[in-house]
């Protein structure tokens, strides 16, 4: 449970951790839109390259990226056997058994796969760099000029940014009622499909016990601090765009043209 | 021994930037059939150390030995069973790990997964219960329909019915009133006198300590600052401001009578015998 990485905050100091929450949400958008538009392996190394700068401002190891990865293995051998099955074009380059694997089929699926793992490791960045509760202020911010037609952007900032906030804790009271059923000989990992259940269920029914208990704890609070939905509110944290974050901004702007001139000049 | 850290240590987040050390190198024996609490501030280590006690951590370094098992750094566990059945944990606010319809049931839960049939798990539910004071009545009532120091007590009553030779409690007596508290202090330590079970408490409350624990070991930033009789820990003046402990109220009232110029003994430690010492030299 503690080696979820994909998500995770790290709360240190750094460039990437000082620039406003916005700059790095527009920057992810732009930059997954330049991983998915080029057809060249130039672009991807030119990102790449731009993103190891990125992780070391932002002192964050390459062994947390690799573990961001992890998850996405099955997922991309599945993608290579069923590109290797269907990809018929190309030259033969080796033949396992029966298929003849041809040379478009590696490439296309080690060009996917590349593509994912730059996602991956920018989203990776944005998360990791920036603390839950400025990215929902970053996401109500973009999602603003919805309310011309009444979307509740604050609403649904306040939502995620509660669902965020309970994260850890609920992670928190997992791995607590799981050490309590631990200690009266529940074992979660080996077993049969009945013990399975009964080990699942002692975990879960004492869970939503306490997430309901909380959710009334929270409700109770906020309350009695005064929070009227749809008020008005003033905020204590302000935003502000300095020089960098608008340089940051551009230089995510220049990543993107350059991949979509690479469709037509490379 | 039962319980000996040998050069223990436990890292969170291990190869993370966060990484943080929480228990440094701690040696530590201690004795079977006595009370034993652990205290120390918040972040001191003490949770971790009692998880440490039934494997429910593993030793980032050094070695423990609990009853007839050794735990190594680095080194698969084959019987955490067993170690778990004769090592009780109760955790902090241990009314959370309820979850079966009837009190009964829940509190037949542990013995049931540790391999008794549901005849003599009902049967030893039963007889834990009763040891913690669950009225018949309540037996086959949804645990959650049940007060905060009744549920406590269920709880408690689930491990206890497990049969451990070593019952840790962390934080026991957390969040009840008054009343609620008294009832789990007495469980323990009849636990202790009358069952001869070895009991570990993980307190932040010094008056009960001073009360009812005959050995304390002091932690701070994951290492053992003090370890022995609990009255000379609570006696020494220079120790109690050293670790920035609150005196307990006893020894204050004991230490202003003697002060006052009464003559007490040594084993003048409860109201009780306080006031039968002194009630010959108080003049009229």
């Amino acid at each position: 449970m503690n080696n979820l990485v994909f998500g995770k905050y790290i709360p240190i100091d750094s460039f990437m951790h000082r620039l406003d929450p916005r700059a790095k949400l527009i920057g992810l958008f732009l930059m997954i839109a330049a991983v998915f538009v080029p057809k060249s392996w130039w672009v991807f190394l030119v990102i790449g390259l731009m993103l190891a700068l990125a992780l070391l401002m932002a002192k964050i190891g390459i062994k947390m990226i690799v573990q961001s990865f992890k998850p996405m293995v099955m997922m991309m051998i599945f993608l290579m056997v069923i590109n290797a099955l269907t990809v018929k074009t190309g030259d033969v380059l080796f033949t396992v058994g029966p298929v003849q694997v041809y040379s478009d089929a590696v490439f296309n699926t080690l060009f996917v796969i590349v593509r994912l793992l730059l996602m991956i490791s920018i989203t990776t960045l944005l998360t990791a760099t920036t603390n839950p509760l400025d990215l929902t202020l970053g996401i109500e911010w973009i999602l603003k000029p919805l309310e011309v037609i009444h979307f509740p952007t604050h609403e649904v900032a306040m939502m995620v940014s509660i669902a965020l906030r309970f994260i850890p804790t609920i992670i928190e009271e997992t791995i607590r009622i799981m050490n309590a059923q631990k200690s009266r000989g529940v074992d979660f990992e080996n077993g049969r499909l009945a013990e399975k259940i009964s080990a699942i269920l002692s975990l879960i029914v004492p869970l939503f016990s306490v997430a309901f208990e909380r959710a009334y704890e929270l409700a109770d609070a906020m309350e009695a601090r005064g929070y009227v939905p749809g008020a008005k509110r003033s905020r204590y944290h302000v935003l502000k765009f300095r020089f960098v974050d608008y340089l940051f901004i551009l230089i995510c702007v220049g990543a993107l043209s350059f991949s979509i001139l690479s469709r037509f000049y490379l | 021994m039962p319980i000996r850290f040998k050069a223990l240590s436990y890292i969170y987040n291990k190869d993370m930037p966060y990484a943080h050390k929480a228990l440094d190198s701690v040696d530590l024996d201690i004795r079977e059939g006595i009370i034993t609490a652990i205290i120390g501030e918040t972040g001191s280590g003490k949770s971790t150390l009692v998880e440490h006690l039934n494997a429910l951590l593993l030793p980032s370094e050094g070695s423990l030995e609990v009853l007839d098992y050794n735990i190594v750094a680095g080194q698969k566990q084959k019987f955490l069973k067993p170690l778990r059945k004769d090592v009780g944990l109760v955790f902090q606010f241990s009314e959370y790990q309820l979850f079966e319809e009837t009190v009964i049931k829940d509190v037949a839960f542990g013995p049931m997964n540790f391999g008794l049939s549901q005849q003599d798990a009902l049967k030893q539910a039963a007889a834990a219960l009763k040891l913690v004071k669950i009225d018949e009545s309540l037996f086959n009532v949804s645990p959650l329909e049940l007060s905060g120091g009744q549920k406590r007590r269920v709880a408690i009553a689930g491990i206890i019915a497990c049969d451990p030779r070593i019952i840790v409690l962390d934080e026991p007596t957390a969040g009840l009133d008054p009343k609620g508290a008294r009832e789990i202090i007495d469980l323990f330590v009849s636990l202790n006198r009358q069952l001869s079970k070895t009991i570990i408490i993980v307190s932040h409350d010094n008056e009960m300590v001073y009360n009812y624990c005959d050995e304390t070991v002091v932690l701070s930033h994951g290492k053992v600052v003090y370890h022995g009789p609990t009255m000379e820990l609570f006696d020494d003046k220079k120790k109690l401001k050293e670790f920035d402990m609150l005196e307990p109220q006893i020894v204050s009232f004991r230490n202003e009578l003697i002060e006052k110029g009464f003559k007490l003994s040594k084993d003048a430690r409860t109201l009780k015998v306080i006031a039968r010492e002194i009630a010959g030299q108080v003049k009229r």
